[in-house]
């Protein structure tokens, strides 16, 4: 699915929407230059899974971890940032496979892209959004 | 009284020993480890080299703090550890060594949220002076916090940061424009450079300035990297070598302003009578002159505490100054019952 948003509005939209569709155990990879609008889109998701809290930058602890309390089967929704360059040995080391693995947790990786054949050798199921800034306010996101 | 405290929450290797005598504390010693030149090859802290170093370190710095000290593990009196937030495998090397030494010790043991020690890392803290209610400005990599002190182990969370903390936000203008890692010192240093005649027009955004008491410098950092494209597009390589110590001023500038208003709006609301500063950007020199300044022009009889140079950064003597008060009050954990909590939210 390609979308292109207008406004750091409709970028949260459509976060907001993507939010609202999850059942559980989901896996997001985001990609996109500094400043494209990923964090954006993943504060739209947790308005859309009904988080009440701030979904702060994780790039200082490299992974938050939120309470999910008005979903059937989510209840955890995880933030993390590997912009620092985390391996699989260190998401392993903070937790984060247990996430990727739980059927009540939905993961967010930004600058996911490196992971993304350790996460097929371990068969975990994920998908990708490629976000591209058109200009200063249009974004393309690219949801597959 | 003397505490030993310990704190690993992150890529410094800490401990250190204070003495309370009469509310006044006095730091016997304070040994920190930093892991910065390692981490800084990677432009991050990498966790697993993190948690690695801390292993190498921690009983050596122990080991260190007690020698420098003067004293003898027998004469400390209690155990304190910051159990969070941070990076979990981090925080783990220092719990679980609080919780072996306060076991093999018999030393009660108190745990330390790692923002609560920011709060309570100032000078008139320090001295016994602090006079509350306070209004505590915590600015650091991975927060930035506008928290009411109502009393000790009394908070309440006022503002922060909706998106990136205002140090990270040092760091990645650093990295757009090429400084150097840590972002807050590099990014200060080529500011400094700058002129007042804004030779180039810059002018970047004050973020929700006038909304609340919440911030946001997610959106600051994007202008800076347009501004910055644009610039690289405009400019030749010697007018962009100068262009940037006046990018830098600026964005360091708008993060001051914001800072600063949303400060003393917070003073003002909450009757504060003591502004307290703390994390790694309360070392930043314009931060410390201008919200001083306009604390002054401002405000009546309200005081600016910032700590001591030496405990801006993450410390173990912060640790420490927070634990005397939950000594206090009895709050102790059994060692078996304590585990790091990564994502410990103060208030």
């Amino acid at each position: 699915m390609k979308k292109v948003t207008k406004s750091e509005a409709q970028t949260i939209k459509l976060g907001e929407q993507t939010g609202k569709k999850l059942e559980g155990g989901e896996v997001f990879l985001l990609v996109g230059d500094l400043g494209a609008g990923k964090t954006t889109f993943i504060k739209g998701v947790a308005k859309g899974l009904g988080i009440k809290r701030h979904i702060t930058s994780p790039t200082f602890v490299l992974m938050k971890v939120y309470n999910v309390t008005k979903h059937k089967v989510i209840k955890t929704f995880v933030h993390i940032d590997t912009y620092r360059g985390l391996s699989i040995d260190d998401l392993d080391n903070i937790g984060a496979m247990e996430y990727f693995m739980d059927e009540k947790a939905v993961s967010f990786v930004e600058w996911g892209v490196s992971l993304e054949k350790h996460l097929i050798k371990y068969k975990i199921k994920f998908t990708k959004v490629l976000i591209r800034n058109i200009d200063q306010q249009v974004r393309e996101i690219n949801i597959k | 009284m003397k505490i030993l405290a310990i704190e690993s929450s992150c890529d410094e290797t800490a401990a250190s020993v204070v003495e309370i005598k009469r509310g006044v504390f006095g730091v016997l010693s304070n040994v920190i480890s930093s892991q910065e030149k390692v981490h800084a090859q990677f432009g991050g802290i990498i966790p697993e080299v993190a948690a690695r170093l801390h292993v190498e370190k921690m009983l050596p710095i122990l080991e260190m703090a007690v020698k420098d000290a003067k004293e003898t593990w027998e004469k400390i009196d209690y155990i304190a550890v910051c159990s969070g937030p941070g990076l979990v495998s981090s925080l783990m090397v220092g719990v679980e060594t609080a919780k072996t030494l306060a076991y093999a010790l018999n030393k009660p043991l108190v745990n330390v949220n790692h923002i609560e020690g920011h709060l309570l890392s100032s000078e008139d803290m320090k001295v016994g002076k602090l006079k509350l209610p306070a209004i505590g400005l915590i600015v650091s990599g991975g927060h930035t916090q506008i928290i009411l002190v109502k009393d000790y182990l009394n908070y309440r969370l006022i503002g922060e940061t909706r998106d990136d903390a205002a140090g990270e936000a040092f760091d990645k203008v650093a990295k757009i424009m090429n400084l150097g890692y840590p972002g807050g010192p590099a990014v200060s240093k080529v500011a400094a450079l700058a002129k007042d005649d804004n030779r180039f027009g810059i002018k970047l955004p004050r973020p929700m300035l006038k909304k609340g008491f919440d911030m946001s410098f997610s959106g600051l950092k994007t202008a800076v990297l347009y501004l910055w494209q644009d610039l690289e597009k405009k400019l030749s390589t010697k007018d962009l070598e100068v262009a940037k110590s006046y990018v830098a001023k600026e964005f360091q500038q708008a993060v001051v302003d914001v800072l600063a208003y949303k400060t003393i709006k917070a003073v003002e609301k909450y009757n504060a009578q003591t502004v307290l500063v703390g994390g790694g950007v309360s070392a930043n020199r314009e931060l410390r002159s201008q919200l001083e300044r306009s604390v002054k022009e401002n405000l009546n009889n309200v005081v600016v505490s910032f700590p001591d140079i030496s405990l801006t950064g993450d410390n173990a003597t912060m640790i420490a100054m927070a634990a005397y008060y939950h000594i206090k009050e009895k709050r102790f954990v059994e060692p078996f019952n304590l585990r790091a909590n990564p994502n410990w939210q103060l208030v």
